[in-house]
């Protein structure tokens, strides 16, 4: 059987003397959608900046695609093909659309298939095509999200991270960009996922996790974790409405 | 009025070379949110070299810009790399602060220790031709300063605008961790944003040994002009801050011509702290750089 | 969106937090003890009227007063300000004017109502320049003001005409009346004196509840606001009490050379080298400050007798190896070289 995309193991990240994350692992297969979940402080954003290369880890190992990531910076890891795409966006609001999309294949690699993934990502959210010339800042917000997938997805990334892809976004919106996040799964982009709307993550997802206070404590495929008592009465309201 | 416009214009000529330097500081400050105050020493340190260039080899100040513009941007890397790379990561922007502080204090003295205090100045031979128009006359010199300004500013355009490495600057400048995440390094993108900053200070220090009968000493009040035109054209706008200078230039010559040359500096600083007080975002930069979040 | 970091450690004030008095305080003040003894019997075996190490000490104090003012604005409070050269002018000036107006008739030398208002003027000064400066601006910005104020001052000095004796400044003394001598002891007593209240006061300062707020500002100024800290209070006040001592220093310095001069005591050297002087001997503490002033001032007295012109530029160059290097100066290395090299963070290099 083949190893996973990404293996995380025994994972721990302090700020300072704070713990955020204790000894996580968890396990992402390639071609699929993996959610993370949990309430506010959970240590999920945490987990994907570590994964990322933006914090520094105290104890653990991140394996992905077999190799260590160890003391890989950003750069390198963007190489290797994972993305994050951040909390809040963080879309390069003065520049354009086509300038943000140009950066996300900003490496070598990424950036001799430009025209490609551009097409790729056009093909995806169309209406970034029409948007190609204007501010990213002039953007509505389910625009931008799309826009912030889609610059992530121009570094052909093999694993795309997304931290809060429903934030501030409409119930119709947020069911749109899920549609995308699992049609970018279906062209063979392995997804990770942080979510509030966790009905959602857990309807589109193949596998879930579930933290707590910096710590994994459930885990199982989505519908396990959407048919579980536990996770229903925490997250889960009546009509699967966000926390 | 035409004895205004006359001034006028002469502020606008001085005051390119305040609008360089304030844009080197904006571009430098982008990026690694510092206001690099021994810009003023560094741009009169290039200056040093511009006149040994004609006093030993005899060529003209312009051409030195082929020499100067690479080897400022040269000089600006490993600055970076030397002194400023580990202080930009802090989260404690003093530490850069009082690098950038120490060095200006370091080579205004070396320039003293090396060059002695007395001023130089370049003969050079068509330093009178002046150009006519009307009852306007402008040294032919002096405009060069504006024309090295708006050749700085078309380059420095295209840079930003038109290049790869320009656009991830930018970036860079609204959200450095939004520009990591894609992969590109924030150090590297720093250390390109203080060469070219650098390198704007040597196309100053050009300028400047035209105009000037300059001495080590120039460094510390050119610095703190640079920072009034940056201040008064706006953080986070560089083509603002061009424009700062030439408003600098022209305030501070009405002032010679309409009250005294002695009230200049006065009137210059008193600007300074007045829009740091009432208008601290300046003429075109943008809001909540300088305020206090 | 800002994560949630902790200031990476290697900045300009780290200090690990003690509580109470360790050993290793009660160490340093065993040398200060010592330190007080040795300057205040020196005269008893060296004659300071005549020797150089006399001068040499007088201006270690002198600068040294003015570099533990900046302690503890910038040490302490982690504002830094470049203003100290204009407090220290204005000081001189203050008491060079009222002593040549005839304005108080309390005394000649030192006359403790000079000296007063010569430490009340800057300390003035700052409160109105700082309220507007420290309120809306962010910190590099403040630092450029008071540069800026700095400039002012001393080109208003400059200008002054006859009210303050325009770049000649004001000659004080041409020929010493009968029956008052210049003996540099005396001068070398009040230095003496003044800097130890100097540092008697930032003290006090900091170890009380002051002090406490100026720790908590500097380490981390939205977090202690939230806990009731009136930030803008406390940045004034140190901010204040910095330019107090510079104007003091100032105006012993007038004492001295009798002779106030705009481009002497509005001098850029009485801003840069005290914060040389601070950045060497250790940001944010006590003794910090005087190791600096000794170690700089021995630099540039013997630099200038045996290597004229070049100390400048090493000390320059110590100021930026000490930044890069030692960012809590000399008495920080001890303390520091544990966090700096085994440090525990999180955020990723």
């Amino acid at each position: 059987m083949a190893s996973p995309l990404l293996e995380v193991k025994g994972l721990s990240v302090s700020y300072g003397d704070v713990r955020a994350l204790t000894d996580v692992s968890l396990e992402v297969e390639e071609g699929t959608i993996v959610a993370l979940v949990g309430s506010n402080g959970a240590g999920k954003s945490t987990l994907l900046k570590a994964i990322a290369g933006l914090l520094h880890a105290s104890n653990g190992e991140v394996i992905f695609a077999e190799h260590s990531l160890s003391n890989l910076s950003t750069k390198h890891r963007v190489d290797r093909g994972i993305v994050l795409v951040p909390e809040g966006r963080r879309l390069f609001q003065t520049l354009t659309v086509q300038e943000n999309l140009r950066l996300g294949a900003y490496l070598p690699k990424a950036r001799a298939n430009f025209s490609e993934s551009l097409e790729r990502v056009f093909g995806l959210f169309p209406v970034l095509r029409e948007r190609a010339g204007g501010r990213a800042g002039l953007l509505s917000g389910g625009e931008q999200q799309m826009l912030a997938i889609g610059r992530a997805v121009m570094a052909q990334p093999r694993l795309v991270m997304i931290d809060e892809a429903s934030l501030g976004l409409s119930p119709i919106l947020t069911r749109t960009i899920f549609n995308l996040i699992v049609a970018l799964n279906q062209q063979g982009t392995t997804v990770l996922v942080v979510e509030q709307n966790v009905h959602m993550a857990l309807k589109v997802c193949h596998k879930a996790y579930v933290m707590k206070t910096g710590q994994i404590v459930l885990s199982g495929t989505g519908e396990e974790l959407l048919a579980n008592a536990d996770v229903r009465k925490a997250y889960v309201g009546e009509r699967g409405s966000k926390l | 009025m035409s004895y205004f416009l006359q001034v006028v214009i002469n502020g606008i000529l001085l005051g390119s070379m305040y609008g360089i330097a304030a844009a080197g500081l904006s571009l430098i400050f982008g990026t690694m949110r510092i206001i690099f105050l021994a810009q003023g020493s560094v741009i009169v340190f290039f200056a040093f070299v511009v006149y040994f260039l004609f006093a030993k080899a005899g060529i003209d100040p312009y051409l030195c810009l082929l020499i100067i513009v690479p080897f400022a941007f040269l000089v600006g890397l490993g600055l970076f790399y030397a002194l400023f790379q580990k202080a930009t990561a802090l989260e404690d922007k003093n530490v850069s602060l009082l690098i950038a502080v120490g060095l200006m204090y370091l080579i205004e003295n070396a320039l003293l220790k090396a060059f002695s205090a007395s001023p130089r100045g370049l003969n050079i031979s068509y330093a009178s031709a002046v150009l006519v128009v009307g009852s306007i006359r402008i040294a032919y010199v002096p405009l060069g300063l504006l024309g090295l300004a708006l050749a700085s500013a078309a380059v420095v355009f295209v840079f930003l605008r038109r290049t790869r490495v320009g656009t991830a600057v930018r970036a860079a400048a609204e959200d450095m961790e939004a520009t990591t995440l894609q992969g590109i390094n924030s150090v590297w993108v720093c250390a390109i944003s203080f060469a070219v900053g650098v390198g704007l200070a040597g196309v100053a220090g050009v300028g400047m040994s035209t105009v000037y009968s300059f001495d080590y000493s120039f460094g510390f009040t050119f610095a703190l002009k640079a920072l009034i035109a940056l201040t008064l054209g706006g953080l986070g706008n560089v083509f603002g801050a061009l424009a700062g200078g030439l408003i600098l230039g022209i305030i501070e010559n009405l002032t010679a011509f309409y009250i005294s040359a002695d009230w200049i500096e006065a009137v210059s600083y008193g600007i300074f702290v007045l829009v740091l007080i009432f208008l601290p975002q300046g003429l075109f930069g943008k809001r909540g750089l300088v305020k206090k979040v | 969106m800002k994560s949630a970091d902790v200031p990476t450690t290697g900045g300009l004030a780290y200090r690990p937090r003690r509580a109470g008095l360790g050993r290793r305080n009660l160490s340093w003040l065993g040398v200060a003890v010592i330190a007080i003894l040795f300057f205040t019997t020196l005269p008893f075996y060296y004659s300071v009227a005549n020797g150089q190490l006399g001068i040499l000490f007088f201006l270690v104090f002198i600068y040294g007063i003015v570099a533990q003012g900046w302690n503890l604005v910038a040490g302490y409070t982690g504002q830094i300000s470049l203003g100290q050269n204009a407090f220290f002018g204005l000081g001189a000036f203050t008491t060079g004017l009222l002593w040549f107006w005839n304005i108080t008739h309390t005394g000649y030398w030192f006359d403790p109502v000079l000296m007063i208002l010569s430490l009340l003027a800057p300390a003035l000064l700052a409160v109105l320049v700082g309220l507007p400066l420290l309120t809306r601006l962010r910190g590099d910005y403040f630092a450029f003001g008071t540069l800026g104020l700095g400039m002012i001052i001393q080109v208003l000095f400059l200008n002054g005409g006859n009210v303050t004796g325009g770049s000649q400044g004001k000659l004080l003394i041409q020929v010493m009346p009968k029956g008052v001598t210049f003996d540099l002891r005396t001068h070398y007593y009040v230095a003496l004196l003044v800097a130890i209240i100097a540092t008697a006061v930032v003290y006090i300062l900091t170890t009380s509840r002051v002090g406490l707020a100026l720790k908590a500002i500097r380490e981390d100024e939205v977090s202690a606001a939230s806990h009731g800290v009136n930030v803008l209070k406390y940045k004034i006040l140190a901010f204040a009490v910095a330019a107090a001592l510079a104007g003091l220093a100032g105006s012993i310095y007038t004492y001295y050379m009798l002779h106030p001069m705009p481009m002497n005591v509005f001098n850029t050297d009485w801003l840069f080298i005290p914060i040389i002087m601070v950045v060497l001997g250790g940001t944010g503490t006590l003794i910090g400050p005087w190791i600096g002033a000794l170690v700089v001032e021995f630099i540039a007295w013997y630099g200038e007798k045996y290597f004229p012109g070049w100390h400048p530029v090493i000390l320059g160059v110590i100021m930026i190896v000490v930044m890069l290097f030692l960012p809590s100066g000399l008495t920080g290395m001890g303390e520091n070289a544990r966090h700096l090299f085994f440090r525990r963070g999180s955020r990723a290099r």
